[in-house]
């Protein structure tokens, strides 16, 4: 059962990162610095809870102010470039963080031992959750409430005005423009909510994992995260969602049996997905057959 | 109806048989878990060869006595983790959802400090709600892993003990050699750590260290590294670093004529790897090893492994080793390896671990730390002609 | 800082200019294929060390002279890229770039995994070229290797430009990138022109994974995301779709990274590097040679 309850946190970490670059996508812009708001929640949430003694709550809420201040931060120069160079923009910021956090030692003595991030060894021993008798169950549902809080907002604000204007900029800007849509603002918006989401996410993997270190935030977890949405269709929040469960139940834990043929198919797969469905599992078309047949299940019942 | 009923004594004789021989056939399943991909795939791909090898050599000679009498085969699982610490956790949990008392592995020192750090800190600790499942490293080398959890165990080599006396030994065979210079992959925990090891111990043997060169896991270009090696003059390189970097670096003091009179390696680096890079470059570098075919043992074991289609080097002799320790605890213990006792037999096979004060090796006997490190016999090897010949075994 | 630093700083850079000849060559594929389909291909650093591995598979099976690896190499480029576009391009409607720059990320993990695959993740010795060829001016010396690949990169480039500017083949390939719709009313088929471009660009990028083995010794599965990254910088600083631009930037993000590894040391260098693409990025977006807007 441990093992599901596991796959099922990870899944929900995973859900927050796609779901930060859901946000920014949407505006039409392919931001590979994820992985790096992801990294300073992860560090931030970590040093408060074992180096301030702070409870979870509190710490993966600053996590996330401190990830979305550093997007905003990062939104107005990215602005001003667009496409592949945006791309290469964010994966310089990415791993300008990385590198920070590669080079990063901040330690405290206690009880006989260092503890705290020591530059290229990471930070070991986040053990909030073990050391406060927090069951996998417990786990699993603290993660999966933040996340289902986090979709919801999302998803509201998909149906409500603000979500019609970020589609209106990722569509076409010119034309959002001159309806007098200030694009500036919608695209900082978009990447500091994304980092907001990357900032609680990575909080809450640091938690789970007890040890990071700079490896980790790398251009891979970058990659991953503009995945999810991609893949999983930037219709709904419920394609990043399953894009998250095809890659990390399917893919990574489902297709185990396999041995090492496994890895191949990793690659090979998403290629599939991608001629098949270019615009993702869940795509507009998807959406507007769901529709209809709920719809007309609605009539039938009537 | 006599045929009929004979057909159905007959029948019921044979039942009797199969259930009476199936009584006999137990299987016991260790499951052995690390990375198969990626830059350190061979790993893995050994360390699987290894505990196969291993099983077969026990099942052979009969099989493990379980706690209740009965003889048992075992049979071996691997399972990728990819290095990766997320899978990692995930992988262990796996095997901890089955009737499995204990897992041998990983292959990554930072998947092993995140998969030591969700378990149980401290045994009987209810407050402390992290897993309770025994682990056994083989490959996982950066320091002090071992003590993170008292659920978690490792077969490495110790290589604070293998420098100190390498540097040692060293100043006697070349007492006029009087510099060092250092070189040292730093985002890379193991070979950085292992570096302050070195360097350490270089001057606890009264070398100068005169300076270091830094460089990353994946550089490709080193002449800066090397021209401030060569303006330094030392006498003696030592180089931590994997075979990638290594090579490159060889390589470049190739090209620029850089020849110390003797070349110090990292432990890693004593496989293939490092000879199918750079055969030439890499001539006379000396490392420190816990796995050499000096022993009938040892050289047994190389064969075993290779059969299944990994090589003996000193981090798949370890997962070899592994198997019989957790043969003798699964035998001391009586373990039962039944399914409605697997929290006690993980119990029991925790205890096993750390009450043992010394298991076998393949170079001889292997000390055991109240920190559930390994202190490994060793030797040193150099690479000559292509392969790595043995240069000294120290006695003690 | 005596005398002796400031040569050796120097030579750091000049070491760091000849290395960035390398990526010049990576740059040159990236920013084409940019150029061309206004597509990124993530998977071309990849598919050039895998095209490179592959002429080891070669050479391990066919009896040749060592030489014979290089054009083995640019052949098997040629080869993967023609593959990469029927996986990655070819059945993907042009207007999902998300979609593309996707499945080039599947195909650098596929390509990735099967290298790690066939060679157990072991490095392999790659046969050098003019390995010990140094030259001497002064205190300085330069790698010949890495001349040769310069020159190397200079005839790539001055051949790509009399392609596309001085053939048939060029013309229709501009005027695919610049209308795809009205070359297509002119006759022009745009799977056949789009094939022969990756194709061209594949056998530059075996070329170049072949350069850059020659270049370290050594071939490892380590290489592809950093070059990956290298790739993309120094496509985006010369300005997508110049040539000339990414030789250049080439030679500038090599020189510019052994400066800063010689001042702040290795732990820093990348960072650095990084923050300079950014500020690059914010105050000339359009890199190097940037075309004004509107032009051909």
């Amino acid at each position: 059962m441990d093992f599901y309850l596991g796959l099922i946190q990870i899944i929900g970490v995973h859900t927050l990162l796609g779901l930060s670059a859901y946000c920014v996508l949407q505006t039409g812009q392919v931001s590979l610095a994820q992985a790096g708001f992801f990294a300073i929640g992860a560090y931030v949430a970590g040093m408060l809870t074992v180096l301030a003694g702070w409870p979870i709550m509190p710490a993966l809420v600053v996590a996330a102010i401190v990830a979305g201040a550093m997007a905003c931060a990062v939104g107005f120069p990215a602005l001003r470039v667009r496409g592949l160079m945006l791309v290469v923009a964010t994966i310089a910021f990415g791993e300008a963080v990385r590198l920070f956090f590669f080079n990063f030692t901040y330690q405290l003595e206690r009880g006989g031992f260092r503890i705290g991030p020591h530059g290229g060894e990471g930070f070991r021993q986040i053990r909030y959750f073990p050391e406060h008798g927090w069951s996998t169950l417990e786990v699993m549902l603290f993660i999966w409430v933040v996340v289902v809080l986090v979709m919801a907002a999302i998803w509201w604000m998909d149906r409500s005005r603000a979500g019609a204007v970020l589609r209106a900029v990722g569509e076409d800007e010119v034309a959002a423009q001159s309806s007098g849509i200030n694009v500036t603002a919608v695209k900082v918006f978009a990447m500091t909510v994304g980092g907001v989401i990357a900032g609680i996410g990575g909080g809450l993997f640091a938690h789970y994992t007890t040890h990071i270190e700079h490896v980790q935030f790398g251009v891979v977890l970058a990659t991953f995260a503009v995945a999810y949405p991609i893949l999983g269709g930037l219709s709904s929040v419920f394609g990043t969602l399953l894009a998250v469960i095809f890659v990390q139940g399917f893919l990574i834990e489902g297709l185990r049996f396999m041995g090492d043929w496994r890895n191949l198919l990793f690659g090979a797969l998403i290629v599939l997905a991608m001629n098949v469905r270019p615009r993702g599992l869940i795509d507009a078309a998807t959406i507007a057959a769901i529709r209809r047949i709920v719809r007309g299940k609605e009539h039938a019942g009537a | 109806m006599l045929k009929g009923i004979a057909a159905l004594a007959a029948l019921g004789t044979l039942l009797a048989f199969s259930v009476a021989a199936g009584a006999q056939e137990r299987t016991v399943k260790i499951t052995g878990f690390g990375a198969k991909s990626g830059v350190v795939r061979v790993f893995g791909v050994n360390s699987e060869a290894a505990l196969r090898a291993a099983a077969e050599q026990i099942n052979n000679a009969g099989g493990v006595t379980l706690g209740d009498g009965s003889k048992a085969k075992i049979t071996v699982e691997f399972l990728d983790d990819r290095c990766n610490a997320e899978e990692g956790i995930s992988v262990v949990r796996r095997i901890a959802s089955t009737d499995a008392f204990v897992a041998v592995g990983p292959t990554c020192s930072n998947v092993a400090e995140s998969l030591f750090g969700i378990l149980q800190k401290k045994v009987g600790d209810a407050s402390d709600s992290g897993l309770q499942f025994p682990i056994i490293a083989d490959v996982a080398a950066k320091g002090g892993l071992a003590k993170i959890s008292e659920w978690s165990f490792r077969n490495v080599p110790s290589e604070f003990e293998m420098y100190k006396s390498l540097f040692a030994w060293l100043k006697t065979q070349h007492p006029d050699l009087k510099t060092l210079w250092g070189g040292v992959e730093k985002d890379f925990a193991h070979s950085n750590a292992t570096f302050g090891v070195m360097k350490a111990q270089a001057e606890a043997n009264g070398l100068q260290v005169l300076g270091q060169s830094e460089w990353l896991l994946a550089d490709t270009t080193f002449s800066t590294q090397v021209r401030e090696m060569k303006r330094a003059n030392p006498e003696i390189v030592a180089i931590s670093a994997h075979p990638f970097t290594s090579c490159g670096v060889l390589k470049e003091m190739e090209r620029q004529g850089v020849k110390p009179k003797l070349l110090v390696g990292l432990t890693s680096s004593s496989s293939i790897e490092t000879l199918q890079g750079c055969a030439k470059q890499a001539e006379g570098i000396i490392i420190p090893t816990s796995f050499a075919p000096v022993t009938p043992e040892a050289v047994k074991a190389a064969e075993q492994v290779a059969k299944f289609g990994g090589s003996a080097d000193l981090h798949s002799a370890a997962a070899y080793e592994v198997m019989f320790i957790l043969k003798d605890v699964i035998e001391t213990q009586k373990i039962m390896a039944k399914p409605e006792t697997v929290a006690a037999d993980r119990a029991k096979m925790r205890e096993g671990l750390a009450a043992l004060k010394e298991t076998p090796g393949l170079l001889g006997k292997i000390g055991r730390t109240a920190d559930r490190e390994a202190i490994k016999p060793y030797l040193y090897v150099h690479a000559k002609d292509g392969s790595w010949q043995v240069l000294y075994k120290p006695s003690s | 800082m005596d005398l002796l630093d400031v040569i050796d700083g120097v030579q750091s850079v000049a070491d760091g200019v000849l290395f960035g000849a390398t990526y010049a060559l990576l740059g040159i594929g990236f920013t084409l294929i940019f150029g061309v389909m206004h597509k990124i291909n993530l998977a071309f650093a990849a598919a050039s060390v895998g095209a490179a591995y592959a002429s080891l598979l070669i050479l391990a099976g066919v009896r040749a002279p060592p030489a014979l690896v290089f054009v083995a190499a640019a052949a098997c480029g040629g080869g993967i890229g023609a593959l990469v576009y029927l996986v990655g391009f070819r059945f993907i409607p042009l207007a999902n770039p998300l979609a593309t720059l996707m499945s080039t990320v599947g195909i650098l993990l596929l390509i990735d995994e099967i290298i790690v695959h066939t060679t157990q993740g072991v490095p392999l010795n790659y046969p050098a070229l003019f390995s010990d060829v140094i030259i001497r001016a002064g205190p300085f010396s330069l790698r010949g290797d890495l001349m040769f690949v310069f020159a190397l990169g200079c005839v790539c480039m001055a051949l790509l430009t009399a392609l596309l500017y001085c053939t048939r083949l060029g013309l229709a390939t501009r005027a695919v990138s610049q209308q795809p719709v009205a070359a297509e009313l002119c006759g022009i088929s745009i799977t056949n022109v789009n094939v022969l471009t990756f194709v061209i660009t594949g056998v530059v990028g075996g070329l170049a994974g072949a350069m850059i083995g020659a270049a370290i010794g050594i071939l490892s599965p380590l290489l592809s995301l950093p070059l990956t990254i290298k790739g993309l910088i120094v496509t985006v600083i010369g300005g997508l779709g110049s040539i000339p631009g990414a030789v250049i930037a080439g030679l500038l993000v090599g020189g510019l990274e052994n400066l800063f590894q010689f001042l702040r040391g290795v732990s820093e260098r990348d960072l650095y590097v990084m923050l300079l693409l950014f500020v690059f990025l914010v105050f000339r977006p359009r890199g190097l040679s940037a075309r004004p807007p509107g032009h051909a």
